[in-house]
């Protein structure tokens, strides 16, 4: 049986992962269900006959085989069907969707908090390595600084708004 | 100082957690199952919550990872109480016992005045 493969396109910020799941579940109502991403490049395939629910878990420390394959099983124990991981630390779950269920990974507020202070410090991280290389890269001489400025100027308020979003989603959790 | 000394008070997931861990060791599995049925099906641990909370707790030294015994299911990890654990729930209990007994008697003194 030859089933078809989609594709569809799109910018997913790592403080928005929860965006990406309402997406990506709103594209499994539609028939099309998520299978893999290379960077910006979605591929679904196209059943109508079921539908899922996603989730988007960011976990990291499983670069061993043996530890992400104990991730994998324990949430497989829960019901949830691995997918597919973006880099090391994204990891796409899903499961069959049922009316009026809403099944999530964090199940409480402090290990909800946890996850998003887990995604800021990989913000943080970024922007700290970006910082590091713009000023490798702005030692070479030459009008070309300019651009390589303007480059990290948006990369550095990308982040820096991604990290005070983050803060401002755990600042209500814990009002 | 202990490294658990500053874990309270637990959350519903990591109490349910040790207390289940406390009667036997278990896998995770295992785990949000007791936790489900001894709180009579209010507290579901997500898979999550529960993998992260184990990551923690192993961290703290409260638990232990546990050798699977013979004939079980050698893919699932298992994990056992430590002795820093067991120290835990029992400052924990007597943590809500505490509460529990200050709550009460506030409300039967509260009562008694017919406020």
């Amino acid at each position: 049986m030859t089933t078809a493969k989609e594709k569809r396109y799109r910018l997913s910020l790592s403080w928005e992962h929860e965006k990406e799941e309402d997406w990506l579940n709103e594209r499994s109502a539609e028939g099309l269900h998520f299978e893999k991403i290379n960077f910006i490049k979605y591929t679904f395939e196209r059943d109508p006959s079921v539908r899922y629910t996603y989730r988007l878990d960011y976990q990291g420390g499983l670069n061993n085989k043996e530890k992400k394959q104990e991730y994998i099983d324990l949430y497989k124990d829960a019901g949830w069907e691995y997918v597919c991981s973006y880099g090391a630390m994204w990891h796409y779950f899903r499961k069959e969707w049922r009316e009026g269920e809403n099944p999530q990974l964090y199940t409480d507020r402090e290990s909800l908090i946890a996850l998003y202070k887990r995604i800021q410090s990989l913000i943080a991280v970024l922007f700290l390595c970006n910082l590091g290389i713009m000023s490798f890269n702005l030692s070479r001489p030459g009008p070309i600084r300019i651009v390589i400025l303007a480059i990290y100027a948006f990369i550095f308020f990308a982040l820096g708004f991604g990290y005070v979003k983050l803060n401002k989603k755990v600042k209500e959790m814990t009002k | 100082m202990e490294k658990w000394k500053d874990m309270l008070p637990l959350t519903e997931a990591f109490y349910y957690i040790l207390v289940s861990l406390y009667v036997e060791p278990s896998h995770g599995y295992g785990i949000m199952q007791e936790a489900e049925r001894m709180s009579g099906g209010r507290v579901k641990i997500g898979a999550g919550t529960l993998y992260t909370a184990l990551n923690t707790l192993l961290n703290k030294g409260v638990i232990d990872n546990y050798p699977v015994p013979e004939g079980m299911d050698s893919r699932r990890k298992m994990y056992a109480i430590t002795d820093e654990g067991r120290a835990v729930v029992k400052a924990e209990i007597a943590r809500l016992e505490e509460l529990l007994e200050s709550g009460k008697h506030a409300l039967s003194i509260g009562e008694e005045r017919g406020t």
